[in-house]
């Protein structure tokens, strides 16, 4: 496989290639492999970034939000020029003056029960970098249910989350249902620091990156919970719940497209 | 004796700090426990109308989650930690 690798890809990929753990064979892979990440903003900067840097060769970008000011606090790959475009505009081009070994394809959406299924399909790993509680279950549901891994992270004020789950168990094992809106306040409520997201995202993207090339121990079965005020990183251990709705033993959500996961996002039976 | 509460998100702006020393009875359960904090803390709110742990919490004995113990009903030793653990949401 190193004979697929350009001279100028030796050269780029170089501190890569020249590391036992990675080597020409893994640099391949990542060139291979094709990563979803759901959401432009705080969390999916610094993994679309890091994945493109790294050279993996395909990404996808769902997002259908334009930049905003009070986005460039946080959200480092939009700059002053791009307020008032499609963060998914802007990311690609990022990403474009960055790497052009990396093909990337656009979705101006949000992913919903409709789109999900067929948006994560073409992708070996999905990352939800996305902002809220009925996109974050949508996307465990419909990842557990197509098998495909998915790289969690999330953050709050000073403090963040991030797991990386691998069919079971899954965020709903630790999570069962979201919080009804309005309980747990988001980044436009509740303020986060802005470095937060550049920490957990760049902590996701080395999760995916390490899925990719099946190397070290992955978040599977415990969630980070960082804080970034106390500097503390804990570990929380995530069991299989035998009673999970997806992943447990007589689950009874097998199709994203039935069941509720706008407003409250509870499921109902 | 004495256990460790501790608070994540939220509930930490609830009661206002990460950890609290809490002075409890020998027959403490995580349930006992928590039912005293909302009672001290009335931003804090743990339980539904019908008694039961909110679905959307994780409530942590030593970092372990107490539905695979018994629940609220899992007793409590001294300096046992206890976490009470919500998911967030922001990207």
């Amino acid at each position: 496989m190193a004979l697929d690798l350009d001279a100028e890809q030796l050269d780029r990929y170089s501190r890569h290639i020249i590391m036992d753990d990675v080597g020409p064979e893994g640099q391949a892979a990542l060139l291979d492999s094709s990563v979803l990440v759901v959401g432009a903003g705080g969390l999916g900067a610094p993994v679309l970034q890091y994945l493109a840097a790294a050279g993996v060769g395909h990404i996808g970008i769902a997002d259908d939000d334009v930049v905003e000011l009070s986005n460039l606090q946080r959200q480092v790959i939009h700059g002053n020029d791009d307020v008032g475009r499609p963060k998914v505009d802007s990311a690609e081009e990022f990403i474009a003056a960055l790497n052009p070994d990396v093909d990337v394809d656009t979705y101006e959406t949000r992913v919903t029960q409709d789109n999900a299924e067929s948006l994560i399909e073409g992708y070996d790993v999905i990352v939800d970098a996305s902002d809220n509680f009925p996109t974050r279950f949508l996307l465990n549901d419909a990842c557990m249910l197509a098998d495909k891994p998915l790289s969690h992270g999330a953050v709050y004020k000073f403090e963040g989350q991030a797991t990386t789950l691998t069919g079971g168990p899954c965020y709903r094992c630790l999570f069962p249902e979201a919080p009804p809106e309005g309980t747990i306040p988001n980044c436009a409520e509740a303020g986060v620091l802005g470095v937060l997201p550049g920490t957990i995202g760049a902590i996701q993207a080395t999760e995916v990156i390490k899925l990719i090339l099946d190397e070290g121990d992955t978040l599977e079965g415990r969630l980070l919970a960082y804080d970034a005020g106390g500097m503390s990183f804990d570990f929380v251990p995530i069991a299989p719940n035998p009673e999970c709705p997806v992943c447990g033993d007589q689950p009874h959500i097998d199709s994203v497209t039935e069941g509720e996961y706008a407003g409250a996002c509870t499921l109902g039976d | 004796m004495n256990v460790e509460l501790r608070f994540f998100a939220n509930f930490r702006e609830a009661v206002g700090q990460k950890e609290i020393g809490w002075e409890v009875d020998g027959d403490a359960t995580v349930g006992s426990v928590l039912r005293d904090v909302e009672a001290e803390y009335p931003e804090v709110d743990i339980f539904n109308e019908d008694g039961e742990v909110r679905e959307f919490l994780s409530i942590m004995k030593n970092g372990r989650d107490i539905t695979y113990m018994d629940g609220p009903e899992t007793r409590l030793e001294s300096d046992d930690t206890v976490s009470v653990f919500p998911p967030v949401a922001g990207g």
